[in-house]
């Protein structure tokens, strides 16, 4: 069994700068962390290799700095990595991004799950995952929350804004996976020296026979035209009463009044 | 970028979310009970930290000593004592690493990924004067005999291989290491420290444990070279423990006066405050600068006794001033024992008497001042 798992290398502060010119994150001077719903992913992963021992492909997007996510990746677990460079990438959006990792999990070939963090921390945009399925052609679910594997199938649980779903779905598939799906480890210290005997491969775009138009700021629709951090408004501050029973009752009367929460029948 | 500075980043994003996560919000706690909570010395030992020096031959990680100086910082932000803990640990592997014949690194440099290792020099007759000790060897045929009582052990307790001083003829020092498994080896009595709760110092008393060639640390006569030697690492990495003081400090304070106000302004305004904050990020970074020009010069294999002492000598003074400073900021707040300021004061008081006297770095620096003009 393959599993290829896409991460992204995003800046570590949660208070990210935005480059004017470009209405780009302003990466400059800013460390580099695994994207955090990508760990989910790449620990879905790990725990699924432990049961089928499945080889485990990480693989990225980005400038040559962006290796050091990889080999985070390879001490956590994953068994080999691919890293995706070259200029003709730059300004990618999210449609150009995925079609670059489609093509990239189609010359690994035999792929059999490819499995991504929800979203990412820093874009938020969720849409890689679909994207990439659609390239792929192969089914997806999106936001699982608790993932098995048994008898060649994948069991996930979804739990969404007022439902919770059940799904087995057959291979190949593509997941994103949420914050709930697993805990992380840390990397080991020594495994950290270990890694480097993985191998890690650089493709650019001669090697994975692209349509021009369709890569980097040429193959990219959407345009940001401006970019803004919400402001931070107090309103209506209530202090509710000390006692937990006389705040409860007080808190539901509120949330009546404001029809939030419905009358008893 | 190359395999070492991969390494080194890997390593630093993954101390900076254990500190965060493991680390930091139980850094009262630890100071309260004077105990690792949390299982933190478990998760230490599940992670490899102890590995982290030591040699890859022997299972090790094999990091140099400016990482191994910047892990310490990164820790000691969020609680000092585990960083020491750590420090005492590494400065003992490596004396093993430098001194230790092949048969002595092959039975215990493994063992010290999980078995914590500790250096102990002080006795109740001696502590910063060596010849002052009483614990001695003696040669039986191809046996050493050693008994003695070794006090204010950095992890004395915690443990289990120890290097120890020893007279082994009137005026000469010998180090052997001995482990809590031998026959004769016995824990002693428990210090109840200021600051540093976290950290056990403790006693060890050695009765008739009889070890053989192999256990002699270098050769006989080498227990000052390699005392200094274990105080010159120590020093390092202590510049790296009071840097981390200083940053959570600093932390702390600049988080109050942005908030705190006065007259609808808040505090960081005003030059009072300001002055105060100024001197302690100052303070922090010479201290780091010096700790890790110390550590550059040990990867490089330099003489840096120097300025080990003086990573020491001035961080231990400059953050004892910059926690009072602290304290002066948060007022009230600083004050307070549920507040960690007072706590990290009482930590960075240990380390001007830890591993040496301030008042000894400055004999130490005076001389090599004078010696490098002679």
């Amino acid at each position: 069994m393959k599993i290829v798992v896409g991460i992204k290398q995003v800046p570590e502060t949660t208070n990210v700068k935005i480059n004017e010119k470009t209405k780009n994150i302003d990466r400059r001077g800013i460390n580099g962390v695994i994207n955090q719903y990508d760990r989910h992913a790449l620990e879905a992963a790990f725990e699924i290799k432990a049961k089928t021992n499945a080889e485990v492909i990480v693989m990225t997007m980005g400038p040559d700095d962006f290796v050091v996510s990889l080999q985070e990746a390879l001490a956590l677990g994953a068994d080999s990595a691919v890293l995706l460079s070259d200029r003709a990438f730059a300004g990618a959006d999210t449609l150009a991004t995925g079609y670059v990792l489609s093509k990239a999990i189609q010359k690994i070939n035999d792929v059999d799950l490819v499995i991504l963090g929800q979203q990412s921390v820093d874009a938020d945009t969720g849409q890689m995952g679909p994207i990439v399925a659609e390239f792929l052609d192969i089914s997806q679910v999106t936001y699982a929350s608790k993932i098995d594997i048994a008898d060649g199938a994948l069991h996930i649980k979804r739990y969404l804004e007022t439902v919770e779903q059940d799904i087995t779905a057959k291979l190949p598939l593509l997941l994103t996976v949420t914050d709930q799906a697993n805990d992380p480890k840390y990397v080991n210290v020594v495994e950290i020296t270990k890694s480097f005997e993985k191998p890690v491969i650089t493709w650019h775009a001669t090697d994975l026979n692209l349509d021009d138009d369709r890569v980097g700021q040429a193959g990219s629709p959407s345009i940001v035209r401006s970019i803004s951090s919400p402001k931070a408004v107090a309103k209506d501050n209530h202090k509710l009463a000390d006692n937990p029973q006389d705040a409860a009752d007080e808190l539901v009367k509120i949330l009546k009044e404001k029809n939030i929460l419905m009358e008893d029948k | 970028m190359d395999q070492k500075t991969i390494s080194q980043e890997i390593l630093l994003r993954m101390v900076k979310s254990f500190v965060k996560n493991e680390v930091a919000p139980y850094d009262m706690e630890i100071d309260h009970t004077r105990s690792y909570v949390n299982d933190l010395l478990a998760k230490v030992r599940q992670n490899d930290f102890l590995s982290l020096m030591l040699p890859k031959e022997y299972g090790g990680a094999g990091f140099d000593g400016r990482t191994t100086a910047k892990v310490i910082n990164e820790i000691a932000k969020g609680n000092a004592s585990l960083a020491v803990t750590l420090e005492g640990h590494f400065k003992s592997i490596d004396q093993i690493v430098k001194y230790g014949n092949d048969e002595l690194k092959n039975e215990y440099l493994p063992q010290a990924k999980n078995r914590i290792v500790a250096f102990s020099m002080t006795e109740p007759s001696g502590g910063s004067n060596p010849m002052g000790i009483n614990s001695h060897a003696e040669k039986h045929g191809d046996k050493w005999i050693i008994n003695g009582d070794k006090i204010m052990i950095t992890n004395g307790g915690l443990a289990e291989i120890y290097c120890v001083l020893v007279k082994t003829a009137p005026t000469e020092l010998s180090i052997f290491v001995v482990d809590n498994e031998m026959e004769g080896f016995e824990y002693g009595k428990q210090e109840n420290f200021l600051g540093l709760t976290g950290v056990p110092v403790g006693e060890i008393v050695m009765n008739n444990i009889e070890v053989d060639d192999s256990h002699l640390l270098g050769k006989v006569g080498m227990g000052k070279e390699i005392g200094d030697s274990a105080h010159d690492d120590a020093r390092v990495l202590m510049g790296a423990v009071l840097t981390g003081i200083m940053e959570h400090e600093l932390d702390l304070v600049t988080d109050y006066a942005t908030h705190r106000k006065a007259i609808d302004t808040p505090i960081i305004q005003m030059q009072g405050i300001q002055r105060k904050v100024a001197d302690i990020a100052i303070s922090k970074e010479t201290t780091k600068l010096l700790y890790q020009k110390a550590a550059w010069m040990k990867d490089h294999g330099q003489d840096y006794e120097e300025e080990a002492a003086m990573a020491k000598a001035y961080g231990s003074r400059s953050a004892v001033k910059a926690g009072d400073d602290s304290l002066q900021i948060l007022g009230g707040y600083g004050y307070s024992l549920d507040y960690p300021i007072e706590h990290l004061i009482r930590d960075a008081r240990a380390m001007e008497i830890a591993e040496g006297t301030v008042e000894k770095m400055r004999t130490a620096i005076a001389l090599k001042e004078a010696e490098s003009r002679a």
